[in-house]
């Protein structure tokens, strides 16, 4: 691991982040955070302090409730770190548009597929919607789809449940 | 009838003929010019090497339907382009395109020629006006602006000549160049007029109303049909009148190498030298990027008024001395 | 620096009843696709301009949850028009890793030259377009002769010319020749030479430098809050490029450089993409020096199965940082597919990059910017 990413985690883990090491042979990014969403200004304003840009923003609807995932990067050496939030009841996630000014289109794009409300985002208008499809919210999925959030958890390859190789065959 | 009133009559339909001659020679000119300097081959379709283009074009042109657009003003709207267009035509009747091929001799036919082409400035706005379009008026604010101011350094350059030959007509500025051209003397004058013309003119890289990219086409966004090909004459035939404005005060007129007739053979000289320059504008046109609208203030009032005015001081006590 | 700010201050004093709107797209010559930007104004300064999105939106993210790898393949290919191999190899990447799978080394290798040879395919159309921004009309007609031989050369071996599918899961589709290298050897021979041509006709204008320079100022600190990447964040001086940063494929093979800006100008981003196109010749002349023999494509299953979880791949694309963010649900199409492209990234710089400039500058600055609509919208 860099120094510089090691410093990082160290200071995360002062603030009691969960920060959790990952394979990036296999996953393609380093570090990892579950957050509650009261917690994630203060990330995003620490990790601004720590020069890490925002790479995007992205919803993703499971259950019980939907995710936000956010990407962090650095400019100056290989450091992703995905930070992952679940909505509250109301679908309601902190907005971060004031401390990285990039996220406000991305949490308005958020806003447009899932429907998250970004509480404090000034300017929650539908981006890549136009704006008669503002409850369109296309990327929740049917019922029938629907995952649970611990089901789309990492596991390595050799853990996979083997139940789907016969469907497989047919 | 009498002889003078005919003789007008048959001179007006030759100048509205020219000046129908004139844009579509240039049209075909800046074309082709502008191809080859694109290294593609250009007009091919239309008769040898695209020959007759212009022609077809001028009839599509002419069958199109004028539109205008909801909101404006209509009678304005249609006003405009004739209002471009006209006086446009009359320097025309002025230039001196050989020792005797002068509609009307005038002693002030300087003066004449620039006040004409100075109305243009006025149907521009008009234009811009009535076509109830953000563009257009941006255009319009543009043109009238950089119109306005470049006339000065156009015309204290232009005042430099005059002083040397104390005439404002034409033949007599052509008669004074007898020994050699004015341009040999007054670079500097020539060089301020030109680039001031360019301006004039709208074109690149002083085409700021029209400034594709940024206005889509400036005061003439509505206009289709006729209507956009009056601007598009007028354009054409002001380019003209600049030109030889340039020729006849610094490169000596219709004067060169005697040629048979030369009181009227001389209009091939006359031409070969304005479609020189009219060369040299096409050719900057398709070479440089646009400058920007404060720029082309700051190098009007910067540069080129301070430097005309110099060199007209500078003239001046020459002149005196002399 | 400061010649397009210094007039206006971002006015919050102009009387209400001075201000308009205008609406720049979305049919507008600058704004080179549907983009539509909606501007307050103030005379001929913009106080706010406010990007609208979304009329070339395809929702490719939805179609990529309900199709294997192959069949969203060709989706890949659709989104940045200008440059769509870097999409076709983040995405074939992703799956590699998950699943697995060996690629060949001359698969690599032809993925790296015929990437880069886009990228060269994207900086010709951009370089051109730039200048037809700036109302120079001459230089996208030289670009052009210069793309359609890069185009002409791809178009032999991935048979299309604009939006690529050519990658697979486990290599290429179809192998590279020897017509194909000596065709490319020339075209290097040749695009260096017209380098020289770009810079008469362009880099030394003085009227082009008055036009870019200090306009469309993006500075580091802007950059890192709006997560510009590519050669918007390079131009601002920033270090930063997937290919060196975190080498994917065979890159850490090469030896190139990262051209760098100091400004953040666009005269700065234009000379990191001109000189960007220079060391993209470098990697091709040298992946073409080492080029090995062997399979193009390696045996891969017909239906791929993916572990359960979430995995990202980053590329550089010609206009910045892209990354497929994958999570699956086992089986082999995933459950959420996430593409963050760059231009979304880097036009959102826009509502601060235009506030208190002339609209002239904004043409300028996006420009610059080097936008793909579509890729955008996606």
């Amino acid at each position: 691991m860099h120094p510089a990413t090691e410093k990082l985690v160290s200071l995360l883990k002062e603030k009691s982040f969960a920060v959790e090491a990952c394979d990036y042979a296999q996953r393609g990014y380093h570090l990892e955070i579950d957050l509650e969403a009261d917690r994630l200004r203060e990330l995003a304003q620490c990790l601004l302090a720590e020069e890490m840009y925002l790479v995007f923003v992205g919803g993703l609807h499971v259950a019980p409730a939907i995710e936000v995932v956010y990407q962090f990067a650095s400019y100056d050496r290989a450091c992703r770190l995905v930070v992952r939030v679940a909505a509250d009841g109301d679908n309601k996630v902190p907005t971060i548009s004031d401390i990285y000014h990039g996220a406000n289109w991305h949490e308005r794009e958020t806003r447009d597929f899932f429907g998250v409300d970004f509480v404090g985002h000034p300017n929650l208008i539908p981006l890549i919607l136009a704006e008669e499809d503002v409850d369109l919210k296309p990327l929740l999925k049917a019922d029938d789809d629907l995952k649970e959030s611990a089901a789309l958890r990492w596991v390595t390859v050799e853990e996979q449940p083997e139940t789907e190789e016969k469907a497989d065959k047919d | 009838m009498p002889p003078e009133l005919l003789r007008m009559i048959i001179a007006a339909v030759l100048v509205v003929a020219f000046v129908f001659l004139n844009a579509m020679i240039l049209g075909y000119m800046e074309r082709k010019v502008s191809a080859h300097i694109q290294r593609r081959p250009g007009l091919m379709e239309v008769g040898p090497h695209g020959v007759l283009q212009l022609i077809i074009d001028g009839l599509k042109l002419i069958g199109k339907q004028l539109v205008v657009p909801e909101g404006s003003n209509r009678f304005l709207f249609r006003l405009a382009p004739l209002l471009s267009f006209a006086p446009c035509v009359l320097p025309f009747v002025v230039i001196p395109f050989s020792k005797k091929l002068q509609i009307v001799s005038m002693d002030i036919s300087l003066i004449f020629i620039l006040a004409m082409t100075s109305i243009n400035v006025i149907a521009i706005l008009v234009a811009g006006w009535a076509s109830n379009n953000k563009y257009s008026l941006f255009g319009t604010f543009r043109s009238v602006a950089q119109a306005v101011s470049y006339e000065i350094p156009m015309l204290l350059s232009l005042l430099s000549i005059i002083l040397m030959t104390s005439t404002f007509s034409l033949q007599g500025i052509i008669a004074a160049q007898k020994y050699y051209w004015f341009i040999l003397v007054q670079p500097l004058a020539f060089i301020i007029y030109f680039v001031s013309g360019l301006a004039e003119t709208n074109r690149a890289p002083f085409d700021i109303p029209e400034a594709e990219s940024e206005l889509t086409a400036g005061f003439h966004t509505e206009y289709s049909g006729m209507g956009f090909s009056f601007f598009f004459l007028a354009e054409y035939a002001n380019m003209f009148t600049v030109c030889s404005i340039a020729t006849v005060l610094f490169l000596g007129g219709w004067k060169g190498i005697p040629l048979p007739l030369g009181d009227f053979t001389g209009i091939v000289w006359f031409l070969l030298k304005v479609y020189g320059l009219l060369f040299v504008m096409i050719w900057a046109r398709w070479t440089y990027p646009r400058v920007r609208f404060d720029q082309l203030m700051s190098f009007c009032w910067k540069y080129l008024i301070p430097f005309a005015l110099a060199n007209l001081l500078i003239t001046a006590v020459v002149v005196k001395l002399i | 620096m400061e010649t397009a700010q210094l007039n206006l201050e971002p006015a919050t004093d102009i009387p209400h009843d001075n201000r308009y709107y205008l609406n720049m797209g979305p049919q507008h010559p600058s704004t080179h696709g549907v983009l539509r930007v909606l501007l307050e104004m103030d005379g001929e300064y913009i106080i706010n301009p406010q990007p609208v999105l979304g009329y070339g939106h395809r929702m490719h993210e939805k179609m990529a949850e309900h199709k294997n790898w192959m069949a969203f393949m060709p989706n890949t290919g659709r989104m940045d028009y200008a440059a769509a191999l870097p999409y076709n190899h983040g995405y074939v990447a992703l799956y590699e890793r998950l699943c697995g799978i060996e690629v060949p080394e001359r698969a690599e290798y032809i993925r790296v030259i015929t990437s880069e040879l886009n990228r060269l395919v994207s900086h010709h159309l951009w370089l051109g377009a730039f200048l037809l921004d700036l109302g120079a009309f001459t230089p996208i007609l030289y670009t052009f002769i210069d793309r359609e031989k890069v185009l002409d050369i791809l178009e032999d071996i991935t048979g299309s010319r604009l939006t690529y599918c050519y990658f697979r899961v486990g290599g290429v589709s179809k192998d590279i020749d020897d017509k194909f290298v000596e065709r490319t050897r020339e075209f290097i021979k040749y695009q260096r030479q017209r380098f020289d041509v770009y810079n008469k006709l362009v880099t030394g204008n003085i009227i082009f430098i008055k036009r870019a320079e200090g306009v469309g100022v993006i500075s580091k600190d802007m950059a890192l809050r709006y997560g510009v990447t590519g050669p918007v964040a390079r131009g601002s001086g920033i270090n930063y490029d997937v290919r060196k940063n975190e080498p994917y494929s065979v890159y850490s093979k090469f030896d190139f450089e990262i051209p760098l800006g100091q400004n953040g100008d666009s005269l700065d981003r234009y000379m990191v993409r001109l000189n960007e196109m220079e060391q993209s010749l470098r990697i091709i002349e040298q992946a073409l020096d080492q080029l090995p023999e062997g399979p193009y494509l390696a045996k891969a299953p017909k239906k791929l199965k993916m572990p359960v979880g979430d995995s990202s791949f980053s590329v550089e694309a010609a206009r910045g940082e892209l990354t497929y963010y994958m999570i699956s649900g086992g089986g082999d199409i995933p459950y959420r597919l996430k593409i963050r492209v760059p231009s979304y990234s880097n036009l959102s710089v826009l509502p601060e990059l235009g506030q208190g400039i002339l609209l002239s500058d904004l043409v300028t600055a996006m420009g610059s910017l080097d936008l793909v609509i579509p890729e955008i919208d996606r």
